[in-house]
């Protein structure tokens, strides 16, 4: 045990020290919220990977996969697949335009002050709904890895709170440059978690197909709690309720509508992230921004593809080691984990021991941090430079901004630690496939409705008005909550699906608000300017002849002192 | 970009270049979300239509619809993307920049390759 402590506190300590060591050297809000724009495709893609695939990516997809079969996958594919979108409508014009944040995109955009404030209210809520499953997920994670908690908190408390007291700091000292460096690394480390987790299952006798072969054989039953007893449950197959539920076909988790639900709030929700979208300003160019999206989409889809396959791992040998390891008894109800998130830690215990565990536990503290990095850096841009500098006090000098910014990262910070502890992850295991995959979902469907559509017509459509977006903003935003509020509620199959994932009806409901209000409102004074710059390449090719010529220039000044 | 700096006073384009170019870009980003949206709807679409695809086996106790899954749609995203964005960037260096504005053809880094524009 003492063993595996000191692993995870010498890697979270080495994590933390990058950022403090690569802080920003000049006191700017251009280097503290996007690096001086200096950030190289390959670098970035990685920080975009660390800052993406938080606690949901690296426990939750092995969780739904072990708890649902392939229906968990579509959490998976839907999070990969919501970068292709960002590729192909948002990531090279939105670079181009420039400026710090959402909200400050759109707001000179269209010109607007009520966008500016409409987006950072939306942005919050976003960052908001993100950030609480993530501390859930460090809760979950201390709970199991440690077991007990500090200074009279319940272990799960203990969790929420050193995670976001730590993550708070770094991002306080480190700002962008050094966050983006540690999420980098994160990743690179997440990454290489999976990889050795894969070769020693594989090593260990796992053979993938035939696992497949093997757990589709039986019908589908996971552990619920009744009348305070644990016992197996069969799945209700969605497709067909009368046939049961096999783990390596569909239906497991959702009906035909519930996958398509499923699949377009993710992938319509990542356009509309403001963490991960405010790495694409730290790019030097719009092509640089455009091309890092193709590395993350091949990094990501390497990480799932592994995510996948242990979630296939864990069903499959948990349920064949259950008999032999006594430490398992408590955690499982006939060789089937009560808690489908402890998939990938009890297999690094398997194979690893308490190191093992203490290694998986790392990588999802990790996985948590770096998202939380982001997300506080997002949420001090929006307060510290859309409210504050640019409302509240537009005279601030730098020194004051960048305080707004770190006061902003203390308060968003402690609001959601808050709001996790009022979780209580076990009363809603048995309700979805992974807790802290359906929170997360439910920050992608909040942003894919209210972000997404008025970006997409942004950039895309000339005649988009301010009001016109603020409008659709709303719209979107309130037709989202209630969908989702009516989902929790009636908990139900069929409709009840598309009610917990409504970006299939929010998303339309905003871009239609947005085009009716916009075709009666009036246009951008600028709008031809504002056009050649979210279109043209001028910038582009004036950064590129920059770095040339200062490439050039250094070339030749040490050929000279040879 | 500071309106004082001479490189950037090289660097511009006009607004039919832009136009043009925004709405080429346009008909791609269309075409490859298309091909992208038909692919993903048709991948679970199929399971209703065909019993072959999610009950079949491919290798091992792996259906077609497993497999796609695990695998084949990050591949394909993958592919889509960098499809789209090697021809986006390829149709912004001929179709911006203007004769006016070409870079040194002898150099390799240049985006204009000294071809002529349309």
């Amino acid at each position: 045990m003492t063993a595996s402590i000191v692993l995870l506190a010498v890697l979270l300590v080495a994590i933390g020290s990058v950022a403090v060591f690569i802080r920003p050297q000049r006191s700017s809000t251009f280097e503290f919220y996007l690096a001086g724009r200096r950030i190289g495709v390959v670098t970035n893609a990685c920080a975009i990977c660390g800052d993406y695939l938080s606690a949901a990516s690296f426990l939750g997809v092995a969780a739904a996969v072990y708890a649902s079969g392939l229906d968990g996958m579509w959490y998976a594919t839907g999070f990969a697949a919501g970068f292709v979108p960002v590729l192909l409508f948002v990531a090279a014009p939105m670079r181009r335009f420039g400026e710090f944040s959402i909200p400050d995109f759109l707001g000179r955009r269209l010109e607007s002050h009520s966008v500016r404030i409409t987006s950072v209210v939306i942005v919050q809520l976003v960052i908001l709904a993100y950030l609480v499953p993530q501390a859930v997920a460090s809760g979950i994670t201390w709970e199991l890895f440690f077991g007990y908690g500090l200074a009279g908190l319940s272990p799960y408390a203990t969790g929420v709170l050193l995670s976001t007291a730590a993550i708070m700091l770094m991002v306080a000292l480190g700002g962008m440059r050094g966050t983006t460096w540690t999420q980098a690394m994160q990743f690179l480390l997440l990454l290489a978690i999976f990889v050795w987790l894969a070769i020693v299952a594989v090593g260990a006798g796992f053979d993938y197909p035939q696992a497949v072969r093997e757990l589709s054989e039986q019908p589908l039953a996971n552990p619920e709690q009744v009348e305070g007893r644990w016992q197996l449950e069969p799945v209700t197959n969605q497709l067909a309720p009368d046939t049961p539920a096999y783990f390596g076909e569909p239906g497991g988790q959702y009906g035909q509508l519930g996958q398509f639900a499923l699949i377009v709030s993710l992938a319509m929700g990542t356009a509309g992230l403001p963490h991960v979208m405010n790495r694409y300003f730290t790019s030097p160019t719009g092509t640089a921004a455009r091309m890092t999206t193709v590395w993350v989409l091949g990094l990501a889809g390497l990480f799932y593809v592994l995510a996948v396959l242990l979630g296939t791992a864990a069903r499959s040998m948990i349920r064949d080691m259950s008999g032999d390891v006594a430490w398992l008894d408590a955690l499982t109800t006939n060789g089937i984990l009560r808690v489908p998130e402890h998939a990938l830690m009890v297999l690094g215990q398997i194979f690893g021991g308490r190191a093992g565990l203490g290694l998986i536990a790392t990588g999802a503290l990790i996985a948590v941090l770096s998202t939380i990095a982001g997300l506080l850096l997002a949420s001090a841009s929006s307060w510290g430079h859309d409210i504050y500098e640019r409302h509240i006090n537009p005279n601030a000098t730098q020194r004051q901004a960048l305080w707004a910014g770190r006061l902003a990262v203390a308060v968003v910070a402690v609001l959601s630690a808050v709001l996790a502890l009022g979780v209580r992850p076990e009363s809603l295991a048995g309700q979805f496939p992974s807790i802290v995959a359906t929170m997360v979902t439910w920050a992608f469907v909040l942003a894919g409705s209210a972000l997404t559509p008025v970006f997409v017509l942004a950039i895309w459509w000339r005649r988009t008005t301010g009001p016109g977006a603020a409008a659709g903003m709303v719209t979107g935003a309130v037709v989202a909550v209630t969908m989702c509020a009516a989902g929790v509620v009636l908990d139900g199959a069929g409709y009840g699906e598309l009610l917990l994932t409504p970006t299939l009806v929010s998303a339309p409901c905003a871009a239609a608000v947005t085009v009716a209000v916009s075709l009666v409102t009036r246009p951008p004074q600028h709008l031809s300017t504002i056009w050649v710059r979210l279109h043209g390449t001028a910038a582009d090719r004036h950064t590129v002849k920059l770095a040339r010529l200062t490439r050039t220039g250094l070339g030749q000044r040490k050929g000279g002192h040879r | 970009m500071r309106p004082t700096d001479p490189l950037a006073a090289e660097e511009h384009d006009t607004p039919a270049e832009v136009d043009a170019t925004f709405r080429t870009l346009r008909r791609v980003a269309v075409g490859h979300v298309a091909v992208f949206a038909s692919v993903v709807i048709a991948v679970p679409l199929l399971a209703t239509a065909l019993d072959w695809w999610s009950q079949g086996r491919l290798i091992g106790g792996m259906s077609p619809m497993f497999a796609m899954t695990a695998f084949g749609l990050y591949v394909f995203f993958f592919v889509v993307c960098l499809a789209a964005a090697t021809l986006s960037t390829a149709v912004e260096e001929r179709m911006l920049g203007g004769p006016g504005h070409e870079g040194d053809p002898q150099d390799p880094l240049s985006p204009n390759d000294g071809a002529p524009r349309p």
